[in-house]
């Protein structure tokens, strides 16, 4: 009996793979998108779904973009490769979409970029961290970015944060997590520092599945460091800093501001935890805010709506794209629209987000530095928008 | 192989060959004829999904043969595919050398891997064996990353498509004959293996290593012989991965790879090749099964969120359903099925076969 | 000071994990590779808990306690009960499978944020300064007090008690206890329940020391070389083997490098599997020479 069960679910199982949707009508834009909604890292990626399924279906509430709909597959590559691989093949072949979106780690880039340019599709990367071929002077034509963290620019500012901040000497400790992308960026801090005079005495490259942060920590506190500076993943930014104020460390951190900063900041209530960011937090209370937040709690969102900044504020990005995008749509009409981009984002980041032809990133990348204030019981500004030259 | 009705072998030759009557034949040519066609007539998907069943095919014959076939539990096969893989893109961006390097010093490294993640199966068995082949794994993942954090090479190393001559494999449909070759090889290789004497030294060992010595198998060297074996297939595997994704990165190599190609076998059914096959197309078709089928029942935006956790947990739900209703994986299934219409109005087979 | 301190924290954390591994493989010689989700799914009980009771930090605990006792009872009931008598290897991968699902339940079911369940109990998480200048958590203290006391009711339990002994002997011989009279489902099921709770307990001490983050299961691998160090069905040998591991790992941490901690353990049980495989204290079996 037990067989025969087997058997009978094999063979549905069979068939439904001839099942495959057929390819969509040509009535919306098609746009495919393959982020790590489980997996490693999913933390970050998972909420930007939730940021574009509120907007777009608001912009197609009212009629889409030059009366079109627009249509985004999102699929799960769980961060792996060949699964990124396939889905960005199928996005391009099967389902015609105009333009490939990702956000996941980057050893989903690859496989995908090479579709992208094989099949001569934008990818667009959004919430992932920025490959370098979106940098000036030369950027690839085919790839994009739009999200906040940037690898080098990222810790010339930090940098420079602290050494206008610090009133005596630095002795600098820096914390990486043990994967490629951080620890060649906190490298990078660490020559970078040698070269603007700031003493560096102590780097942790700390492993992901940890139990206890404290022995790293302790390595920092005992080299003496005041200033901590970490680019990783959120969960290493704040585990150190727990670690470190638990072995009663007094002095200053800063860290990158990811989507879970605003909350974490209220949480820890920790006045010398100093992040900074490109998008504003909800402590601001703009327009934009207020709309997010009522959106989100419409929609009831899975993810809070303070993790939804960065996910619309690509949203943003593509609206401005797709305007620009007359109908018929094809991948050659995308990849030029978004060579001249101006997508205004309303003050979720310092200023609007300029693509040239010269430059897939950003023109100009402008930073805040928040942090808590026990004072006045809120998320203060420390540093009002920076710019930094992205050249 | 099983047979409908009376066939008797009558000369040596004719017990020496893989395809025995000529119904066989005919259906071997119509199976080669069918490969041959389907990428001219399949969407770009689908041949991207059968190059991916050829590719993980390789590494699945690999780990059938040191498991299935000398009983040899690893738990360290990502870490042999990553050696592959690694040894490719540091040839290729040191030294700039061609398939013709790489694909031999993958499988020399390949090799040398083996030997050293062999070396513990001579003194241990089972669960510690594969413990032993689990740490191996972890230090070569972690001399990967020193690798590529100290090379610079943050976000992983890109690899150029391989060139046989004049020809530039870039072209999934390329991929697809090359690969369907290079499996042809591996699969035939694999048979004749098993039915050789080393094949049949490592059933010995797998049914009870102590007796196998005492009926004067060499056990040492046929089990190292079955690691090394594995571990070049493994490599090569890793190899071409290097060069069809144009990229590697320690990522990639995961546990989770491991344990999908574990599965490949398990689920295919240990100790035989057709096994090995079938388990590889049931654990790289399973995800996109599930995606479509998931996908059949459209759902609103906000529940396709947790759609995806579901199809990530129903993999394991699958495996765990196989593992307990039919341990003997979907060979037996066939075998069933199969002996099923052989032997109709039958319902047993006779003594012998 | 602080280094031992450290060390002791540490090793008190990879005991409660281990103490999980070698409970069922004594028992029912099947090595519980789902043991990293098991604990974390303690940790995301707890949070759960202490979202809707939060008020009664000692409720809370309880309830997240049963729980885990809970969980480890169901998955012998609907899961290992029927891989009782195949081969190891088989069993195993069922645990493998059984781990796949099991995260991508919590996926489902918790999302993968980060919580913090600290925030709800209303606890703080203070520092305390011992002698010389070491600092430890409060949580430190309790990982440190639960491990002596988990450990000190399992070794009384196994030498005094009536079922304590029965446990023994199932795991000693399976077929003679069997005929003997004893229940082998009903002590695989009590061994799978106090796996399930030791586990909680230590996803719980993580939970509220560091904070639970979806990643959390990669330290039940992480445990691992404790276990190959102590000898896998040895409740005694753990305490030294967590203690070597976690030395191990903290001295690799000062002088090699940070990320050399994630490969040390591993390294040690490459070194233990060679030079004496059946760790420090285990029993030999099925391990010849050739």
């Amino acid at each position: 009996m037990k067989r025969k069960i087997l058997a009978g679910m094999l063979v549905c199982l069979t068939f439904v793979v001839f099942l495959v949707p057929p390819a969509m009508a040509k009535d919306p834009y098609v746009i495919g998108f393959s982020m790590a909604m489980t997996g490693r890292g999913s933390g970050i990626y998972a909420p930007i779904k939730d940021a574009f399924d509120l907007y777009f279906k608001e912009i197609n509430a009212g009629g889409g973009i030059n009366g079109h709909p627009v249509k985004i597959l999102i699929q799960d590559n769980a961060a792996q490769p060949s699964k990124a691989a396939a889905q960005a093949k199928k996005f391009v072949t099967q389902d015609k979409a105009i333009l490939l979106m990702n956000a996941a780690l980057s050893s989903t880039f690859a496989p995908m970029i090479k579709v992208a340019k094989r099949y001569k599709v934008p990818i667009f990367f959004a919430g992932s961290v920025c490959p370098k071929e979106v940098y000036p002077p030369n950027p690839d034509p085919m790839q994009f970015c739009s999200t906040g963290f940037a690898a080098k620019y990222d810790s010339r500012f930090a940098l420079s944060f602290i050494k206008e901040q610090s009133k005596e000497p630095i002795n600098l400790g820096l914390v990486a997590m043990n994967i490629p992308v951080s620890r060649g960026e906190i490298d990078f801090a660490e020559e970078l520092s040698k070269s603007m005079g700031i003493k560096v005495s102590d780097k942790e490259a700390i492993p992901p599945p940890t139990p206890d942060y404290t022995p790293f920590a302790t390595k920092l506190k005992s080299a003496g460091a005041n200033w901590v500076y970490s680019w990783a993943p959120w969960v290493t930014e704040v585990k150190t800093l727990e670690a470190l104020r638990k072995l009663r460390w007094k002095g200053k951190y800063l860290a990158f501001a990811h989507i879970q900063a605003e909350e974490e900041l209220a949480r820890l209530k920790d006045d010398n935890f100093y992040v900074f960011g490109t998008n504003a937090f909800f402590s601001d209370d703009l327009e934009i805010h207020k709309a997010i937040k009522e959106a989100s709690l419409k929609e009831k969102t899975i993810y809070p709506h303070t993790k939804l900044v960065e996910g619309w504020i690509a949203a943003m990005v593509l609206e401005e794209i797709l305007k620009k995008v007359s109908w018929p749509p094809t991948p050659e009409k995308v990849r030029v629209a978004m060579g001249k981009v101006k997508a205004e984002t309303k003050g979720l980041r310092g200023g609007s987000l300029i693509w040239t032809k010269d430059n897939h990133f950003r023109t100009i990348n402008y930073y805040r530095v928040y942090k808590w204030d026990s004072a006045q019981n809120k998320i203060v500004t420390v540093k009002d928008w920076t710019p930094l030259e992205v050249k | 192989m099983a047979f409908a009705s009376g066939y008797f072998k009558t000369t040596y030759l004719e017990d020496f060959r893989l395809i025995e009557t000529r119904s066989r034949l005919v259906c071997f040519f119509v199976l080669i004829a069918m490969l041959a066609f389907f990428p001219l007539i399949a969407s770009p998907f689908l041949v991207d999904l059968a190059v991916q069943v050829f590719l993980a095919l390789i590494g699945a014959v690999a780990l059938m043969l040191l498991t299935g076939y000398a009983g040899q539990i690893s738990l360290g096969h990502a870490g042999l595919v990553a050696a592959g893989a690694f040894t490719t893109a540091i040839l290729f961006k040191e030294v700039n050398a061609p398939i013709f390097v790489t694909l031999p010093a993958s499988g020399l490294m390949g090799a040398i891997l083996g030997l050293i993640f062999g070396l513990p199966s001579l003194r241990l068995k089972g669960l510690y064996l594969a413990l032993s082949t689990l740490s191996l794994h972890f230090i070569v993942i972690y001399l990967g990353a020193e690798y590529e954090t100290h090379r610079g090479f943050a976000t992983g190393i890109l690899v150029d498509p391989p060139q046989i001559g004049p020809l530039v494999i870039e072209d999934a449909r390329l991929w697809y004959y090359l690969l369907l070759i290079i499996d042809f090889i591996v699969i035939v290789f694999a048979l004749n293996l098993v039915r050789s004497k080393t094949g049949r030294a490592w059933m010995a060992i797998r049914a009870r290593d102590v007796a196998a010595e005492a009926f004067g198998i060499k056990v040492a060297r046929y089990k190292l012989i079955a690691f090394i074996l594995s571990s070049v297939l493994a490599s090569i595997t890793g190899c071409l991965f290097a060069y069809y994704r144009g990229f590697v990165s320690v990522e990639a190599f995961s546990l989770f790879m491991t344990i999908e190609y574990i599965a490949m076998i398990c689920i295919g059914g240990l100790g035989s090749i057709l096994g090995a096959v079938m388990g590889t197309i049931f654990i790289v078709i399973l995800p996109y099964v599930i995606d479509a089928s998931v996908d059949l029942l459209s759902m609103p935006a906000r529940l396709t969120t947790y759609m995806f956790a579901v199809k990530y947990g129903s993999f394991g739900l699958i495996m765990i359903i196989f593992l307990v209703l039919e341990p003997s994986g979907l060979v037996a299934i066939w075998h069933r099925l199969r002996d099923y219409f052989l032997l109709w109005p039958f319902k047993h087979k006779s003594v012998g076969r | 000071m602080q280094v031992i301190v450290n060390i002791v924290v540490l090793g008190s954390l990879y005991c409660l994990i281990c103490c999980g591994y070698v409970l069922i493989y004594r028992a029912s010689r099947v090595l519980n590779l789902a043991h990293g989700e098991i604990m974390s799914l303690g940790a995301y009980f707890l949070f759960t808990v202490a979202m809707s009771v939060g008020s009664h930090p000692a409720l809370s605990f309880i309830c997240a306690i049963l729980m885990s006792l809970v969980l480890g009872l169901i998955i012998y009931q609907f899961l290992m009960r029927f891989m009782a008598g195949e081969s190891a290897f088989a069993a195993v991968l069922v645990t493998i499978a059984m781990g796949i699902l099991l995260r991508g339940l919590t996926t489902l079911i918790w999302t993968s944020q980060d919580w913090y369940p600290l925030q709800y109990l209303g606890i703080e998480n203070a520092s305390h300064l011992l002698m010389g200048d070491g600092v430890i958590s409060t949580f430190g203290i309790i990982a440190v007090v639960s491990f002596v006391v988990i450990y000190a009711c399992l070794f009384t339990s196994f030498k005094f008690t009536r079922w304590g002994l029965r446990m023994r002997a199932v795991g000693e011989n399976p077929l003679f206890a069997s005929q003997r009279g004893i229940r082998l489902h009903r002590y695989y099921a009590v061994s799978w329940a106090l796996a399930s709770f030791s586990a909680g307990v230590a996803g719980m001490i993580q939970a509220c020391d560091s904070g639970l983050n979806p990643g959390m299961f990669h330290i039940g691998l992480k445990a691992f070389p404790v276990v190959v160090v102590a000898g896998l069905d040895s409740l005694a040998g753990v305490i030294p083997a967590a203690f070597i591991v976690a030395l191990v790992e903290i001295l690799a941490i000062n002088y090699i490098s940070p990320q050399a901690s994630e490969v040390a353990p591993f390294v040690v049980l490459l070194g233990m599997l060679l030079i004496r495989p059946w760790g420090l204290f285990g029993t030999k079996e099925e391990i010849e020479r050739v």
